[in-house]
């Protein structure tokens, strides 16, 4: 008896370019912009009074480029920017290096785990809107209000999730390290920040994000200048369009900043296990001359 | 010359369930070891074999008694290969050599001859994750040697590998001692093993205590197939079996 032929069936035809392209990650997120911006545009239809992308957009492009509407003065959009820029990262660089010490303090001793810990997760849920307050209240309108409320709410997030990385180092590096009677500054350095940088980077793109909704708060309540002064200046001239414009340069600072900047460092700062993964040889063992 | 002086030494870990016993991991040792020999610390699993590695290197305390680790009257320099090779994986071979080391470039170039000694010259840039777990234990062994040990203490370090791998790094470790000739302290339960590298044997019973005390006089180097090390093991392994529940009595 022989045995029937068996149809094969025909491999289905390769995707066309344009399907390929909006199933790739670039045409998602491009996908989903234009459907967001669609249905801003949509809205504006059920709701007048907001204002549309377009309108928006060359309000922007007004604000950028410079010169003057209904006798409001415009064209400072750097200033502003550079000013908000300035106090942000001051802020944030004092939240992360002190979330960085209490955090691996917390992370290596039981004693500084018992003082510290509740306090940080205290500090934890308090509200940026809070320090917002607390800020200008004890140092009124001046440069400190903003970037203490950076500082404060950025700092937690960093302290928590470096502790975590520090409790999740392996026992048998520290074994080693001890072993060798490796200095603590070098452990610091080779064991306890690299084996903990996911968390850092966890705890910054948090602190990055609590700590910008911070200052733009603290400016609103209480700048002379900046992003967030700017902001509530438009809400309260009721020029909505001007609101939401400086509305969109606050996201899109945040999403540049986390693909752009923290993305690459992440990259940077992992490159051994891109390494390790692409290049892994399985070399024949050697002879082993002496 | 490293000397390394146990007295009366026990370690005990608090019961691992709540209303249990005390684990008594060393019940009672003492014991002297000096001079540029190579001593192995043999017994079945439970025993103490790495407790008594980490009270020596400090990073254990013991419960009663002293040790003390001794290099000309002062305290000794210490290496140390674990049973994993225990590499920073985010750190190059040649950053891994040189974690464990406090000097410069001439300790740059003493990390890369011992790494030549175990055949990885060709890997100072590599990351442990491109190399085989044979390939990572050879750092590791570099690694302690390159330290320059008064005394070298070694928890089984062939045992994650491969007979034919574990075999291969064996000769070597003892081509590398012989080389050095530092005073290392070998923990394994590998009787062939320990034949082979060894000078002295002492041999660990449950509880923790010292149950034999064995000198080998073979020539060097040695190899695990030498009849002689086949004979001496055979009759080491017979003296295992007077350690077994009940021997005494048959």
């Amino acid at each position: 008896m022989t045995a029937a032929p068996v149809a094969i069936p025909e491999a289905p035809a390769p995707p066309g370019a344009v399907r390929r392209w909006l199933s790739s990650p670039v045409g998602a997120q491009v996908t989903a912009a234009v459907v967001f911006i669609g249905a801003w545009q949509l809205l504006t239809l059920i709701a007048p009074r907001v204002p549309g992308p377009i309108e928006v957009a060359q309000f922007l492009f007004v604000e950028i480029t410079g010169g003057s509407h209904g006798g409001i003065v415009r064209g400072q959009f750097f200033q502003h920017f550079a000013i908000t820029l300035q106090r942000f990262s001051v802020g944030l660089l004092i939240g992360f290096v002190g979330g960085l010490l209490v955090g691996v303090l917390i992370g290596l001793s039981g004693l500084a785990r018992a003082l510290l810990n509740d306090t940080v997760l205290v500090l934890l849920t308090m509200p940026a809107f809070v320090w917002a307050f607390l800020t200008t209240m004890w140092f009124g309108i001046t440069w400190q209000a903003p970037v203490l409320t950076v500082a404060f709410t950025t700092f937690p997030f960093v302290a928590i999730n470096v502790a975590q990385g520090v409790r999740a180092i392996t026992p048998e590096l520290k074994h080693m390290s001890t072993a060798f009677e490796v200095g603590r500054w070098r452990q610091f350095r080779h064991l306890i920040v690299p084996a903990v940088a996911g968390y850092i980077f966890a705890g910054l793109r948090f602190a990055i994000i609590v700590g910008w909704n911070g200052i733009l708060l603290s400016e609103w309540f209480s700048g002379q200048a900046g992003v967030g002064f700017r902001t509530r200046y438009w809400f309260d001239a009721n020029r909505y369009r001007g609101f939401v414009g400086w509305v969109i340069v606050f996201i899109v600072f945040i999403v540049v900043v986390d693909r752009v900047i923290l993305n690459r460092l992440q990259k940077r700062a992992f490159h051994w296990r891109d390494a390790s993964e692409a290049d892994f040889i399985e070399i024949e063992e050697r002879q082993v001359g002496l | 010359m490293a000397r390394v002086a146990i007295d009366h030494l026990s370690k005990t870990f608090a019961p691992p369930v709540k209303d249990g016993d005390p684990v008594v991991a060393i019940g009672d040792i003492s014991l002297e070891v000096e001079g540029n020999v190579f001593v192995s610390i043999v017994g079945p699993s439970g025993c103490g074999k790495s407790t008594l590695l980490n009270i020596l290197s400090g990073v254990e305390t013991p419960t009663r008694g002293k040790v003390s680790v001794t290099e000309d009257d002062r305290q000794a320099h210490l290496g140390y290969v674990f049973q994993d090779a225990r590499l920073l994986p985010w750190r190059t071979v040649m950053d891994n050599m040189m974690y464990v080391r406090d000097d410069g470039e001439g300790g740059a170039a003493k990390a890369a001859r011992y790494l030549d000694m175990v055949g990885l010259s060709h890997t100072h840039e590599m990351f442990p994750g491109q190399l085989s777990g044979g390939m990572q234990q050879r750092v590791g062994i570099a690694r302690a040697f390159s330290v320059e040990p008064d005394l070298l203490l070694m928890d089984e370090p062939f045992s994650h590998l491969d007979a034919i791998t574990a075999r291969s790094l064996r000769d070597h470790l003892q081509e590398l001692w012989l080389a050095t000739r530092k005073t290392v302290l070998f923990v394994t339960h590998d009787v062939v093993e320990a034949v082979q590298l060894s000078d002295r044997i002492i041999v660990l019973a449950p509880g923790g205590r010292i149950f034999d005390d064995i000198n080998i006089d073979l020539p060097r180097p040695r190899r695990a197939t030498d009849p002689k090390v086949a004979t001496l093991q055979a009759e080491i392994l017979g003296r295992f079996e007077e350690m077994q529940p009940g021997a005494a009595a048959s």
